[in-house]
């Protein structure tokens, strides 16, 4: 134990010492906080700036249309000119306006009398994006709603009341307690965790890879193995590369803490986004951490003892990694479906296992025999993970040159 | 009792038969040179000494028993690559070793400074392995070998990358070791090292022992036959028919006379025709032997 000990220590100085250490525990929050916050910024502005003409043989409609492109503080800045009735040299100036980009685009409204829907058209000098196109198509709808409305003697105001949007109060049933919920911020969390969780345990995964080959090429095997099982040097190894993810978890999490204290934070939870998560849930979230590195890193160092270069272990990426995407492919079915036998299933296959009970944790928490049957199952497959990976290991470590192949891995597992 | 001891010992990997029935043992206080071709079989018997590897058949004693993982707390092991932590400083991964061979962070670290003195190589504890010469690393991986004061040194090839001064220096290092009673056994295809510093040999040829004993006997197996001449002048005497091969570089040559010539003649002959510096006659070398034996396959 001893000389495990020694191995994890030199592991954990050495990379959290390390340039790429410091790097990625401050890039990776800043680079999520900053993609947040573009995120946030992009949807409060999505019309900012935008100038669109509107043509229309009804000047009242278009006016109206104009009104609610103009309506609310998304679109404030949204600036919309009206030409109704349009005559011909309107619309040759607007051509001219439209290939100058001075405007973006021209939308022209047709109301025929007896028809309740005008047809519409939007020309402009770019591809419509899907924003502004949603932008005007609500702006038409809801002024032909309001249209028709006044039209059968309804009031301005009426029309207002009849059409505001109905916010439906999510609550969710826990343990007989009743509590409020977001739907938003359920997914957001859930999609955050999964991710952190399949990031860091594939990343630490192969930083152990990488570590088995540095010391393959440099060597240092020979030095170490003269004085050092091989099991203590993979466990050392696991151990220490372990510890650096754990560290580097625990300062995100302190980080995320501080985060959701912050007042942009408590002003975001006050409009009902919440994020909802509890202790049983950061514990689980630790215990899937470890068992899912350690699974991603047993089979990193299997396979990087049977290679002989960090270019012929990126080969065996996508071992690593097709477990993640299956599991993120499923992300909103497994959110919406739960407790399907498809999802169940899926949370208790050991490489998916992690991300995916989290996700079904995130949404609804499972029967408890399940979480245990998807624990227990994970940390069998770890211990022949780990007879397999030592075996190979020990004779592995030792070859060099050419890749080895699957059947003399298989004559590796015979070997004493 | 030897320190280290191979009894008939052989390893198989697939179908190449890397060790084939050998056995050789090592005394204290003595150095043994564990010679071959490339591909012989030393690495896959050392491998087996330490434990590495297990054999097929045969027997490895440590320390007069078995073999066993404690033993090698009294071993150091120098591969033949250096192995060395290429970010790691070189202070912390001296102790770092010292402490794996069961001393304490302490000890270890005023070993090294006390090591690396000795070396004179004190300006590369703060650095990093890959800021020093090839030179300079192949010391710290001797240091680190030797840190723990172990009682069997094996080395593998210990002088590569070493100028001059620093080969000196490490040989008159190993005969300290040797004279306070250590076993050292390197591996090596330098003959003139092992010549000097050498009291054992074994020479193996694809896994198996060709040849062994003490360098002494050996060489007295073999005639007085080899000329090393020095001189100036005419190499007209070189293509006596007494000599069987010449090798002449600028002035410096060496003969090897036929069965039964008679090397005062051909002294009598060289004398006339140049002016002669140096004319030693003697057995053959031990790379003579070594290329004799294996057939011309060696590797300089």
């Amino acid at each position: 134990m001893r000389n495990v000990w020694l191995i994890a220590k030199r592991e954990y100085i050495e990379r959290v010492r390390s340039k790429a250490f410091v790097i990625t525990t401050v890039l990776v929050p800043l680079i999520v906080a900053g993609l947040i916050v573009i995120i946030i910024f992009s949807s409060n502005s999505e019309a900012a700036g935008k100038h669109i003409a509107i043509t229309s043989n009804d000047a009242a409609f278009a006016q109206a249309v104009q009104a609610r492109m103009t309506h609310g503080k998304k679109n404030s800045e949204m600036r919309v000119d009206v030409y109704a009735p349009a005559t011909d040299a309107d619309h040759a100036h607007l051509e001219s306006e439209m290939n100058q980009k001075k405007i973006e685009g021209v939308l022209t409204l047709t109301v025929k009398p007896g028809v309740v829907q005008p047809t519409a058209t939007y020309e402009s000098h770019d591809a419509a994006d899907f924003v502004t196109t949603g932008i005007l198509e609500d702006a038409v709808d809801r002024a032909t709603t309001e249209r028709e409305l006044a039209g059968r003697g309804m009031s301005a105001a009426e029309v207002d009341t009849l059409l505001k949007n109905v916010h439906i109060e999510t609550l969710q049933s826990r343990n007989g307690k009743v509590e409020k919920s977001s739907a938003a911020g359920t997914f957001w969390t859930a999609y955050l965790m999964a991710f952190l969780l399949s990031f860091t345990s594939v990343m630490y995964g192969m930083n152990v890879g990488r570590s088995v080959i540095e010391e393959k090429t440099s060597r240092i095997f020979e030095v170490m193995l003269a004085t050092v099982r091989p099991e203590e040097m993979m466990a050392g190894k696991l151990i220490g590369v372990g510890a650096v993810g754990m560290t580097q978890l625990l300062i995100w999490i302190v980080g995320a803490a501080l985060l959701l204290a912050s007042p942009m934070a408590v002003r975001a939870m006050s409009n009902g986004f919440t994020v909802p998560i509890n202790g049983l849930e950061v514990f689980l979230f630790c215990v899937y951490f470890l068992l899912g590195y350690l699974f991603n890193s047993v089979l990193s160092a299997a396979l990087a003892a049977s290679v002989s270069t960090e270019q012929e272990l990126n080969q065996f990426w996508p071992v690593n990694v097709i477990p993640i995407w299956i599991s993120f492919g499923m992300i909103s079915y497994i959110i919406t479906n739960p407790n399907s036998w498809l999802s169940v299933a899926v949370s208790l296959f050991p490489p998916t296992a992690p991300i995916v009970m989290f996700l079904r944790m995130g949404a609804r928490m499972p029967p408890a025999w399940q979480i245990l049957a998807s624990v227990l199952l994970l940390a069998l497959s770890i211990f022949v993970m780990i007879w397999l990976a030592s075996r190979i290991y020990r004779v592995g470590i030792l070859m060099y040159g050419k890749r080895a192949t699957l059947p003399e891995i298989v004559r590796w597992l015979r070997y004493s | 009792m030897p320190t280290v001891a191979l009894a008939h010992v052989s390893k198989t990997y697939d179908k190449k038969v890397a060790v084939n029935d050998l056995s050789l043992q090592i005394e204290p206080g003595t150095m043994f040179g564990l010679l071959g071709p490339n591909g012989a079989g030393k690495t896959s018997s050392i491998r087996m000494m330490i434990g590495m590897t297990v054999p097929d058949s045969g027997a490895v004693t440590l320390f007069s028993k078995p073999f066993e993982r404690s033993s090698l707390a009294r071993v150091g092991y120098l591969p033949e690559e250096r192995g060395l932590y290429k970010k790691m400083k070189i202070l912390d991964q001296l102790v770092l070793m010292a402490q794996l061979h069961g001393l304490d962070a302490k000890t270890g670290a005023n070993r090294a400074q006390q090591w690396c003195e000795r070396m004179q190589i004190s300006e590369a504890l703060p650095k990093k392995t890959d800021e020093l010469s090839k030179g300079m690393q192949q010391k710290i991986q001797f240091i680190s070998t030797v840190l723990h004061d172990p009682e069997l040194v094996i080395m593998d090839e210990p002088f590569s990358g070493l100028d001059p001064v620093n080969t000196t220096l490490l040989q008159d290092t190993l005969l300290e070791l040797k004279a306070a009673g250590r076993a050292i056994l390197f591996s090596t295809h330098r003959m003139d090292q092992v010549e000097k510093l050498c009291d054992q040999i074994c020479l193996i040829d694809h896994g198996t022992a060709v040849l062994a004993g003490s360098v002494r006997e050996l060489k007295a197996r073999y005639p007085r036959n080899h000329v090393v001449v020095e001189f100036a002048g005419s190499d007209a005497f070189l293509r006596d028919p007494m000599i069987e091969t010449a090798r002449n570089y600028s002035g410096h040559a060496e003969i090897k006379l036929k069965d039964g010539a008679d090397a005062q003649v051909l002294l009598r002959q060289a004398a006339a025709e140049a002016k002669i510096y140096k004319f030693d006659l003697k057995e053959p070398s031990l790379e003579e032997i070594f290329i004799q034996t294996v057939g011309g396959r060696v590797d300089a």
